[in-house]
């Protein structure tokens, strides 16, 4: 025997730093987790990589000024977060947008909802290895890009939208080219379906993985598709509607298991309401003047206001408080990829490695809408 | 064990519809753009109302080589602080001497043709904006004038 | 005819290679060494010509898949892309981590390499004839194998080495993925062994001689064992759906995160080659090795050489389109396929193998 007597073979905890450059953190985001072999411990996000300091940079821009900020920090959902914005400094103002403008803000948020999640759909294939899916998925946003570019004039930042009114109406063809587009989606959309959703790998990968009860999402203030993901019906286009939304008749798709799959269900069922909801906005579109009338300065009375529209990725809000001036006293964002992202702890815990990454791109996070 | 039996049908039946889509995908017609060796004419081109350059218009008024009354609404307009302008002259003599745009600094957000009272200032569909040096993203008043040569109308949805 | 010529002109090499030898006085020994360093670059020659094309090949087919283009501007229609690539990849920075283990982070990518290129000494190329085969050795099959999966070691020396999390953890899935999927690997091979009575591969290969109907791949018999072949050989190449030593939105890069410069191309060379010799004994094992599919009547002008590297690159195409459509398993679901799914086919295809051989229909072999 020798004198130095072994130590017992021991297991250790390793701590795996999974980011801030990392394949597939969807942008800048960092997270610690603690590994035993290949169970997760603990996971600990670390954000603030992309803060721009946006809410502070709205205090030193007059109120028309910031829409084309907007466009900026959820960069997936631009004209949903410029709805959101001008709503809320209508509201301030007490402006009514005419029915037309109203009718295509309702058109193009939608149209924006369908691209995200078309970015999501490519992106979580990714994250669970399906390549080619990636790809396609971007393939089928290609006509989607061409419209907007076609109606605002940009591909991903629009500043489309104005307070009281939009920048100009709908060009000409825009029509043909959208029931073009209405038609042959959905055939792709099945076929995305047959390589990915109902594909038996996928399902394992994504079933009973990174659950979050109803419970946990709603002490977390969790919303959008996670939350519908859990069975809790929470929309707010449906719960209180804004814009054109209580003209038009969709479904709210939930599904109660809470796991991964659920939640790319919701998505891709939404993908599908945002059709129908375009379908009918296309319908019943309004003729008739885009712009309200809108004092030259742009001076709201001195007060606060609070403003929240259904993003894809869930509640997002808008606080604004006036002091009068032409300048915001202090604006506020509420980003829902920021709130979603405090379940994700939760989510992996006891999961493996790769579920991580399951989890968190089910959640579809968006670094800048995160920090802001 | 009959489930399982199902169970391994269902699952090599998914993966098989998969295999046929990635199938069918492999003879469909290629999307890819080969920018810059094709060039957009032939797939892409800028929609009217496209946010990609500056120019300046000229006036169709005998007495004034340009629209521009140097008002300086453009750069008030401008979030970012982009536009300079040097202007010289009072009342209807008023024509901008020296007016630059830092393409660096510009966020395309079309408002400064949009405050324009006299559609002086426009974008462009000139899409190949890059530069090699910072000093060349500074574009002056000749370059805007050279890139609004024979146009009329200011960039616009139709 | 082809086949002839070249014969003809290896026996003159060989005969005028000899007949040097003996008018300088230079040992018969030395002339032995030479010829096998002819044949051992021919090998290494053949392999990186076969890597480069199946590197192209793949970036073509994910692209087409993808409805892109894929490489399209290096050469005419992207031909030099892959060249281009390994030459650059020679002129970068050889960068070792501070902290890694020097010996190892080096050794690593040469043993994965090595193994995987040793292992065509024992490929029949052509018919035995024309000596198109390195050696002929009576274990071949066996060798094959068991001369790729020293290639862990390689890889656990490498992920161990770069002193890095992500390195470790893709090495340390690495070597439980392969050393489970030879497993079924080695069963799928079994089965052919059974049918032909050889481990050899030129006698597998002789077995299916004759015409197209002899191939193990038109025995209904072999179907089980064909089938687990194509998964364990995917599985044993480390691609998706079972690349998670790589699995590059877990482990960035898996166990060659660290490497850079040459020693990243070996390990890339070294994935393809051993791809390569997958596909190569797939082809042998059950597509009849360099046996053309036409009947025998009818004159051949195609060298036999040329019919199994179209074979093995048809099977190759078969794993890229696998790849390109498939997500990713997770390692716990990886290793219950081999052992629960995979392992128990393999018993499956023996045993079917075995009574069709009682049954009189096949061959049964020694």
């Amino acid at each position: 025997m020798s004198e130095t007597t072994q130590a017992p073979l021991t297991t250790e905890e390793i701590v795996v730093n999974l980011g801030p450059q990392h394949p597939s953190t969807h942008g800048v985001m960092h997270f610690v987790v603690t590994i035993d072999g290949e169970t997760i411990r603990e996971c600990v996000p670390h954000i603030g990589y992309l803060h721009s300091s946006l809410e502070k940079i709205a205090e030193t821009l007059r109120y028309e000024q910031f829409i084309t900020n907007t466009d900026r920090f959820d960069y997936l959902n631009g004209l949903g977060n410029e709805l959101c914005y001008v709503q809320a400094v209508e509201r301030l103002l007490g402006i009514e947008p005419p029915p037309r403008t109203v009718f295509i803000r309702t058109l193009m948020a939608e149209l924006k909802r369908i691209s995200s999640h078309l970015v999501y759909l490519g992106c979580y294939g990714n994250d669970i290895g399906a390549m080619t899916v990636f790809l396609h998925a971007f393939r089928e946003r290609e006509p989607l890009m061409d419209m907007f570019e076609a109606v605002t004039g940009g591909r991903l930042l629009y500043n489309y939208l104005r307070i009281g009114g939009l920048r100009n109406d709908l060009p000409t063809g825009f029509t043909d080219q959208l029931h073009r587009f209405l038609d042959y989606l959905p055939r792709r959309l099945e076929e995305m379906n047959d390589l990915l959703t109902s594909n038996r790998i996928f399902i394992a990968r994504t079933r009973g993985i990174g659950i979050l009860t109803a419970r946990q999402a709603l002490s977390f203030g969790v919303t959008g598709p996670t939350l519908r993901g859990c069975g809790v019906p929470y929309d707010l286009r449906k719960l209180r509607p804004y814009a054109a939304y209580d003209q038009v008749e969709f479904d709210v798709p939930s599904f109660p298991e809470g796991d991964c799959l659920a939640r790319h269900l919701v998505r891709m069922e939404e993908m599908n309401q945002s059709m129908r909801i375009i379908r009918q906005l296309m319908e019943k579109m309004p003729e008739g003047e885009i712009q309200a009338d809108v004092p030259r300065r742009i001076k709201p009375e001195a007060g606060e206001v609070y403003e929240r529209v259904e993003s894809p990725r869930g509640e997002l809000g808008c606080y604004l408080l006036s002091d009068g001036g032409a300048k915001p006293y202090r604006m506020h964002w509420r980003g829902p990829s920021f709130y979603n992202l405090q379940a994700l702890p939760v989510m992996v815990r006891g999961g493996l490695l790769a579920d991580f990454i399951a989890t968190l791109g089910s959640l579809d996070p968006i670094a800048p809408d995160i920090d802001r | 064990m009959w489930a399982a039996i199902c169970d391994i049908w269902q699952g090599g039946k998914s993966i098989i519809i998969g295999h046929t889509v990635t199938f069918r995908n492999f003879w469909r017609p290629k999307i890819t753009d080969r920018y810059p060796h094709s060039k957009p004419e032939e797939n892409w081109q800028p929609k009217p109302g496209y946010r990609g350059g500056f120019a300046q218009l000229k006036s169709d008024k005998e007495d004034r080589e340009l629209r521009c009354i140097a008002c300086n609404l453009c750069a008030q307009a401008c979030p970012v602080g982009c536009i300079h302008i040097e202007g010289e002259g009072k009342g209807k003599e008023r024509h901008p001497v020296a007016f630059y745009i830092d393409m660096g600094l510009c966020v395309f957000c079309h408002q400064c043709v949009e405050a324009c009272p006299v559609d002086a200032l426009t974008m462009t569909e000139e899409y190949e904006i890059s530069r090699t040096s910072r000093a060349g993203l500074i574009r002056d008043l000749d370059e805007l004038v050279a890139a609004g040569e024979g146009r009329q109308e200011v960039s616009r949805v139709v | 005819m082809a086949s002839t010529l070249v014969k003809t002109i290896l026996d003159v090499i060989h005969n005028w290679a000899e007949g040097l030898a003996q008018q300088w006085g230079i040992p018969h020994l030395f002339v032995s060494i030479a010829a096998w360093i002819a044949a051992f670059v021919f090998v290494i020659v053949l392999v990186l010509l076969m890597v480069l094309l199946a590197v192209y090949l793949e970036r073509k087919v994910s692209g087409a898949i993808q409805s892109r283009l894929g490489p399209m501007r290096v050469g005419p229609i992207g031909l030099f892309q892959t060249p281009m690539d390994a030459l650059k990849i020679l002129t970068k920075e050889d960068i070792v981590p501070r902290d890694a283990d020097k010996i190892l982070h080096t050794a690593g990518p040469v043993i994965f390499f090595v193994t995987a290129v040793i292992g065509y000494v024992v490929i029949p190329w052509d018919r035995a004839a024309i000596a198109a085969q390195v050696v002929d050795l009576n274990i071949g099959v066996l060798f094959v194998i068991a001369v790729s999966s020293i290639g862990v070691l390689g890889i656990m020396a490498g992920g161990w080495g770069s002193n890095n999390k992500y390195a470790l953890l893709g090495a340390m899935r690495a070597v439980a993925q392969m050393v489970s999927y030879e497993v079924a690997l080695l069963l799928a091979i079994v089965c052919v062994v059974m049918q032909t009575g050889s481990l050899s591969l030129a006698g597998i290969t002789a077995d299916q001689g004759g015409s197209l109907l002899q191939w193990n791949l038109l025995r209904w018999w072999m179907w089980p064992a064909l089938l687990l072949y194509i998964i364990a050989s995917i599985g044993e190449s480390k691609r998706i759906p079972f690349d998670i030593p790589e699995a590059e939105s877990e482990l960035v890069a898996g166990y060659h995160t660290e490497y850079s410069g040459m020693k990243f191309g070996f390990f890339f060379l070294g994935e393809y080659a051993h791809l390569f010799i997958i596909a190569v004994t797939g082809a042998i094992l059950f597509l009849g090795g360099w046996h053309s599919p036409l009947p025998a009547t009818m004159a051949d002008p195609i060298p036999g050489f040329i019919w199994l590297m179209g074979k093995a690159l048809a099977v190759i195409l078969i794993m890229m389109w696998i790849r390109w459509t498939l997500p990713r398993l997770r390692v716990d679901q990886l290793m219950n396929f081999a052992w629960k799914g995979l392992v128990p086919l393999g018993f499956v295809a023996i045993a079917v193998t075995g009574l069709a051989i009682g049954l009189g229909l096949a061959g049964g072999g020694g």
